[in-house]
């Protein structure tokens, strides 16, 4: 039993343990095509994107404060898809709950125990709203959510803007950008010089609420269950169309927290330009990470280490474009789409290991 | 006669699932005979067929075409010997034509330019010389099932097959057009084809073939002349001890009215009428039967008492309350179970594990759930219990289901839907694409759930089934009830003859006519 449980796991994180090694591998090519040191480089993209200096003055500090946004983008997609909800409302939905929260950092006055609650709170009560919406399309008027996903990240971009632009624009700077929150709805961070704090433990404990959710509450389970076969659903009497809006609450929630906590946490204001696709990047970490609250944790973690050490570590000593990280990523995504590969070697390499061993059993008795 | 095929000591592990599927299979089969071979589901027929048509490799065993030892690595070494297969899963391009699917990859072309007219004239002279009609210009996605089928044999036809497999081909059709398919396989026989019949419906053995072989656990248990061996032998060689046919029932202890329609009427997804005006009532501790050919509203009334459709008319009583509102999981609360047709996709998700297959309809309960917090132990126990209690040989709790036969998936179904006392069952097509073993299973709970009280309501297109397990037979024709017989005394003609949507006096009249005829 214990056993299986051990094969189901290493099953589960070896495909995308592989695809990142033959991304790096042709991350090697690469660099060797530029004339560059090949070992050197790898052991710059780690040292920078994992490594740690000395204490309190971690590059890997940094690598998991960029993580934050992305751990609950990641989640947030997990939850809709897992519920058979194919949403990419990400990017919207994280920008709106930031400007929610950036706003009430600034326009509103409360003490610290309050505040930064209260601000949390919008930020994944807007995020939820603007994920209610498409959910409900689907459900009443038959709405395609991938479709009107994608328009409503679109439309949020333009709205955040327009607010940064105008009614929030705290001077006449060339970057528009709103007021500083106040001190007491930020985000502690740990570390003098590091953002990583408070945000983080955040997304932590989301890991773990999402993960009792989906798997151990009734409210999950349905969700599951109509999201893998809604015939299956409708014959046990589970209302499928409550657990998709539901899901949708729930995912749109989780990316409205990632921008409240990116304002909160980070950057301290919002400002034009605030995403850096990081909704995009979320749906990647989740499916990359098998769709699996733990595996979008590791992965989240990964990627952004990835980002730092091949953007900073190989662009400052080795003059090697930071395009290059974002390169390795793409080639670590077509490696894990291309899972079947790797999953058919697996079990070409299974069944070989077992009839070497069967057949030297028959030796030996033989 | 020097065989035209024989298959001598074919083996072959899966590894994966560390499974002998054939075990030293000796195999042979006489030119121009249509040869059955029957086995459970899992028995290693259709791995047998497979190896012989190149899909898979065997790990020992020689091959042997007019006793040349032959080597058939790939379905197009099959092909090149004669050696032609029709899965039971057809794989036909739905949105070509008939000629298309026939012809594809060896179209006749003129300097590389496709030529419609020519293929229909090709296609259609291949029809006649068969005699299996189609319209060469369908497409085949508006084609019935039984129409693909033929496709399917004239594909393998036209690729100068002899020898023809065909794996479980009835599995997917209707009556009607089983009868067709055994009048083609008789006509492919006298012409000189050699065919191979993979099934575990003995009935029809016993029509169609002249010689039966029977497997069972990867193994060969034995080759019989079908006119010198019956049913009951065939099963007991399948299953391995005696079966019961024709299970043993009580005498009826009639209870209350526990579900009743009143003059209900449903449309089916086109919004055409599927059921109209029927009224019946089933009482607790009888079964009653509705027989019908399939697609005559059965999936409609079914889905409308369970709860999963709407009425459009009428009203259903459960225990003396209307539930024409109350949801799927209202229904099912009060003590209404439901085994449904599709196993597969409607019965259970196989993308998921056991627990959560069989807690579906009670997730809500006290017992497995707790202030909105699934009680993981309870559930699992739960689990361990109903694979006892059913004997689900290969399921083990907290694993997937997905690589269960399809008689251990019917049992889980089985399973989760009678434990807890059901007042009321719906049974619509239990034993589909069974084999003997599971089906007499099947059929001695549901006779088990209706001694102790429940009232069932068996949908079947199986005439045999609803025969055999029925107290009260209705009979369903376009969507009204066509008449109602008392099982004890019905015979199959009188069912036949509703089921085509005639009446009883029409055979009366003909009876009576049958004997005046002797007579005079």
């Amino acid at each position: 039993m214990n056993n299986q449980r051990w094969k189901k796991l290493l099953d589960a994180i070896l495909v995308p343990v592989l695809a990142v090694l033959s991304g790096l591998v042709v991350m090697g090519i690469l660099i060797l095509t530029l004339n560059k040191p090949v070992l050197e480089s790898y052991a710059i993209l780690f040292s920078n994107g994992f490594g740690c200096k000395e204490y309190g003055n971690c590059i890997f500090l940094t690598t998991l404060e960029r993580a934050t946004p992305l751990i609950l983008t990641g989640l947030s997609a997990v939850v809709a898809f897992r519920s058979g909800m194919f949403s990419i409302g990400q990017e919207g939905q994280y920008l709106l709950g930031a400007a929610a929260a950036a706003w009430l950092g600034y326009a509103i006055h409360l003490p610290p125990i309050l505040h930064a609650p209260v601000l949390l709170i919008a930020g994944m009560l807007v995020g939820a709203a603007y994920g209610w919406f498409p959910g409900v399309l689907r459900v009443k008027l038959g709405v395609n959510e991938l479709l009107s996903t994608i328009m409503l990240n679109s439309i949020a971009a333009l709205i955040v803007e327009y607010l940064v632009q105008f009614p929030m624009r705290a001077d006449t700077s060339a970057v528009a950008h709103s007021p500083v929150i106040d001190e007491s709805a930020q985000l502690m961070s740990f570390f003098p010089g590091s953002k990583w704090g408070v945000g983080f433990v955040l997304a932590v404990i989301a890991v773990i609420v999402v993960y009792i959710y989906l798997w151990r509450t009734k409210s999950g389970y349905e969700q599951r269950m109509a999201g893998q076969s809604r015939r299956f659903a409708l014959f046990g009497g589970i209302l499928s169309d409550r657990a998709a809006i539901r899901a949708m609450l729930i995912s749109g929630a989780l990316a409205g927290l990632a921008g409240a906590i990116e304002v909160m946490g980070v950057h301290r204001r919002i400002m034009t330009g605030f995403s850096v696709g990081l909704g995009f990047d979320g749906l990647t970490t989740a499916i990359l990470g098998q769709v699996h609250p733990f595996g979008v944790f590791i992965v989240a973690i990964l990627f952004s280490g990835l980002k730092l050490g091949a953007q900073i570590g190989l662009q400052l000593n080795l003059n090697i474009p930071r395009e290059l990280g974002g390169t390795i990523i793409g080639f670590i995504i077509l490696f894990v789409a291309a899972g079947k590969l790797y999953e058919e070697n697996i079990v070409r390499a299974r069944e070989w290991a077992t009839r070497r061993r069967s057949s030297r059993l028959k030796r030996e008795s033989g | 006669m020097t065989p035209a095929i024989e298959m001598k000591g074919i083996t072959k592990d899966f590894a994966s699932t560390r499974v002998r599927a054939n075990d030293h299979v000796d195999f042979s089969v006489e030119p121009g005979e249509v040869h059955a071979l029957v086995g459970e589901n899992g028995a290693g027929k259709t791995t047998l067929m497979s190896i012989l048509y190149g899909l898979i490799k065997p790990d020992s065993g020689e091959i042997f075409i007019d006793s040349q030892k032959i080597r058939i690595d790939h379905p197009n070494d099959a092909i090149q010997h004669g050696i032609g297969m029709v899965h039971q899963h057809f794989k036909l391009v739905p949105s070509f034509t008939v000629a298309q699917n026939i012809l594809l990859g060896m179209e006749p072309t003129q300097a590389g330019l496709l030529n419609q007219q020519q293929e229909n004239e090709l296609v259609a002279a291949l029809a006649e010389k068969y005699n299996l009609p189609v319209d060469p210009t369908a497409r085949v996605r508006d084609l019935p099932v039984g129409m693909q089928q033929r496709v399917e044999i004239l594909k393998v036809l036209e690729r100068k097959a002899k020898i023809l497999i065909l794996d479980e081909p009835t599995a997917v059709l209707t009556p009607q057009e089983v009868n067709e398919l055994v009048t083609v396989i008789r006509g492919l026989s006298r012409l000189g084809y050699t065919v191979i019949f993979i099934t575990h419906k003995l009935v029809e053995v016993m029509s169609v073939a002249d010689r039966v072989s029977v497997m069972r656990g990867g193994k060969m248990i034995g080759t019989k002349k079908v006119s010198e061996t019956s049913i009951p032998e065939l099963a007991r060689m399948m299953v391995g001890r005696e079966v019961l046919l024709r299970v043993k029932k009580k005498e009826m202890q009639r209870g209350d009215v526990v579900l009743e329609a009143r003059d209900i009427s449903i449309s089916d997804v086109n919004g055409l009428a599927a059921i109209s005006h029927v009224s019946f009532q089933v009482h607790r501790g009888e079964i009653v039967g509705i027989a019908g050919v399939s697609g005559n509203g059965q999936t409609e009334l079914v889905e409308a008492i369970s709860g999963m459709n709407s009425l459009d008319g009428g009203e259903i009583l459960f225990k003396g309350k209307i539930i024409d509102e109350a949801s799927v999981g209202e229904r099912r609360d009060m003590g209404m179970a439901h085994i449904p047709e599709d196993r597969m996709v409607v019965g259970l998700n196989l993308q998921t594990t056991l627990d959560e297959n069989l807690i579906v309809s009670r997730y809500d309960d006290s017992q497995f759930s707790r202030y909105g917090f699934l009680l993981m132990k309870t559930i699992s126990e739960f689990a361990e219990k109903v694979v006892r209690a059913f004997s689900i040989a290969a399921a083990r709790p907290g694993e997937g289901i997905a690589t269960l036969s399809g008689g251990n998936l019917q049992k889980v179904v089985v399973g989760r839907e009678l434990s807890g006392d059901p007042a009321f069952i719906i049974a619509n097509q239990p034993t589909r694409g069974l084999d003997v073993g599971s089906i007499e299973f099947v059929h001695k709970t549901l006779v088990e759930e209706r001694d102790k009280g429940a009232g069932i309501l068996l949908v079947s297109v199986e005439l045999d089934e609803v025969m055999a397990l029925s107290d009260r037979i209705l009979v369903l024709y376009r969507g009204r009830i066509q008449g109602e017989l008392d099982a004890a005394t019905a015979t199959e003609e009188e069912v036949g003859i509703l089921m085509a949507g005639g009446n009883l006096q029409d055979l009366k009249y003909a009876q009576r006519a049958d004997q005046q005829e002797l007579r005079s």
